[in-house]
């Protein structure tokens, strides 16, 4: 392999799998952030709900 | 005491794996005085590469400090040194435990110094078991003698400049022996290398065993 | 802030995504196979389609991100959390690209000097700046109110941006009183066709473009991460914080108290 080629392949290696990683942890605290947040509108629904 | 060496391994081991300090901020400092090495030395590519087993070491032995100063701290919370201390465990198996867990981190420290040097400085090693050798013993002897030193100034105040004005004397004989060895490994003379292992093995050993004996009274003095 | 605007996504911004991967593709697929190899450098050229861009990216708009953010955020008219969690990602992804600087410069470097490395200063502030960024990232870390962490790190990032350019100075005359000439710039000995100045063109856009989109997806992370830090979750986490203490040590100063506790 020559010092081109493998040059392309691990920077665009790397920013392949920094991206990939980077996406999962977003996905990861999505779900841990809609996990936490129905005790927060359960919450909320009643009070909106009531008539003024 | 073995027993109670392998939990504490586990458990210093454990928190590293979780905090991961050593990873970010010991690898980063080993890694710097490489660098700041190279510019006190100079752009010449000779002096670099006849220099470079210095620097492994001296960058070793400064990350050695900070490494022994993370193995003190984790345990520097309210109460918890004492209650080390009451739960029972053998202090030797403290020690050993601690010694470990330090060891298994120069370890991996000298692996990232290795391909430092080897990338920054333009050398090779030509005699590898030299190296490992001179390594693995001068790793012994680095953590038991570390661990030692940081129980020592483990409750005082002015710990952080303390450690290093006690423990960096001691461990001038390693920085000694361990340069020349890999200044022989690096030029490809196995004999004048070997010679200087009779300097790593005692000391390991002797750090070993003190380590063992005094890390208990050390404690309850404290 | 509710989940559910945290986890909207703006179009324009998977645009700005998928433009990048396009524009990544040609520039590999001209940077390759199309452009000819240079006169001089032959084949080795091609890494230049590629490292300038990406030292572009580390160097510049980190650079522009993170010392802009930083500053908006001091700057008590347009203080706001986003310049700080901007400011941040952008310190991350800028080492990740800092990373890939040195290493498409050494295998650059080493076929045409022999070496894997050498101490000019462009490389060497590069270096550097990896290391710096490293400190910030590990400074980050430490567990803080949210306002006190953003003052701290952007001081930090202030403090990197300035002394970037010291250092690069500071090594170049190093250099080149020890050489007693100036270091030749590489990519100045090529003798560009039209198609390379093009592709060298389409790979700074392209860099360029997938540095916006990484910028934001991390940017996104944080945001996320401070969010869950301010909810019941904090209680779990602050005990697995207290383990991480800092070099300095719990002895030496007061217990730092666990994330979320000023207002949110």
């Amino acid at each position: 392999m020559s010092y081109v080629d493998a040059g392309y392949a691990i920077a665009l290696g790397s920013l392949l799998v920094y991206a990939v990683s980077l996406v999962l942890r977003r996905r990861r605290w999505e779900r841990a952030l809609r996990m936490s947040e129905p005790a927060v509108e359960a919450d909320a629904a009643p009070a909106g709900s009531e008539p003024s | 005491m073995w027993h109670d060496a392998v939990l504490v391994a586990g458990k210093d081991l454990r928190i590293e794996a979780r905090a991961r300090v050593a990873l970010w901020q010991v690898v980063p400092f080993a890694v710097l005085v490489l660098v700041l090495l190279a510019f006190a030395i100079g752009p010449n590519q000779s002096s670099l590469r006849h220099a470079a087993p210095g620097i492994f070491w001296v960058a070793l032995l400064f990350s050695t400090v900070l490494a022994i100063q993370r193995s003190v701290a984790v345990e520097s919370g309210e109460g918890t040194r004492d209650g080390l201390r009451l739960s029972g465990i053998d202090p030797a198996g403290i020690f050993l435990g601690k010694a470990a867990a330090v060891g298994l981190q120069l370890l991996l420290l000298q692996v990232v110094l290795w391909a430092g040097i080897t990338f920054l400085f333009d050398v090779r090693v030509h005699v590898v078991w030299l190296a490992l050798a001179a390594s693995l013993l001068a790793t012994v002897g680095l953590a038991c003698a570390g661990v030692l030193y940081g129980a020592l100034s483990a409750g005082l105040r002015v710990r952080d400049t303390l450690l290093p004005l006690l423990v960096l004397p001691v461990l001038a004989p390693v920085l000694l022996a361990g340069s020349k060895a890999w200044q022989a490994a690096l030029d490809g003379n196995a004999a004048s290398g070997t010679q200087w292992l009779k300097i790593l093995v005692p000391f390991a050993v002797i750090y070993l065993v003190v380590g063992v004996v005094l890390y208990g009274p050390l404690q309850e003095a404290a | 802030m509710s989940a559910q605007t945290m986890i909207r996504r703006p179009s324009w911004f998977t645009v700005v995504g998928v433009l990048g991967v396009v524009a990544m593709a040609f520039t590999v697929w001209l940077g390759l196979w199309i452009t000819p190899p240079d006169q001089f450098q032959g084949n080795l050229a091609r890494l230049l389609y590629i490292h300038p861009a990406i030292a572009t990216v580390a160097l510049y708009w980190v650079g522009l991100v993170a010392a802009g953010g930083s500053l908006l955020y001091l700057w008590p008219r347009t203080r706001s959390l986003f310049w700080d969690r901007l400011a941040a990602a952008s310190v991350e992804v800028g080492a990740v690209f800092a990373a890939l600087t040195l290493v498409t410069g050494s295998l650059w470097g080493r076929p045409v000097w022999g070496v894997w490395w050498t101490w000019d200063a462009r490389l060497t502030s590069t270096a550097l700046l990896l290391l710096l960024e490293i400190g910030y990232l590990a400074l980050r870390r430490v567990p803080a109110d949210p306002a006190i962490r953003a003052r701290r790190c952007a001081v930090a990032a202030l403090l990197i941006a300035i002394d970037i350019p010291i250092v690069h100075f500071s090594v170049d005359w190093w250099n080149t009183l020890h050489q007693g000439g100036t270091f030749i710039d590489p990519g100045f000995q090529i003798h560009a066709s039209p198609s390379m100045s093009w592709t060298f063109l389409l790979g700074f856009v392209a860099f360029s473009l997938l540095f916006v989109w990484f910028l934001g997806v991390r940017y996104q992370v944080e945001v996320l991460q401070d969010a869950i830090g301010d909810q019941e979750l904090e209680v779990s986490l602050s005990e697995r914080w207290s383990e991480d203490t800092d070099l300095v040590g719990a002895a030496a100063s007061a217990p730092t108290p666990g994330p979320g506790t000023g207002a949110p």
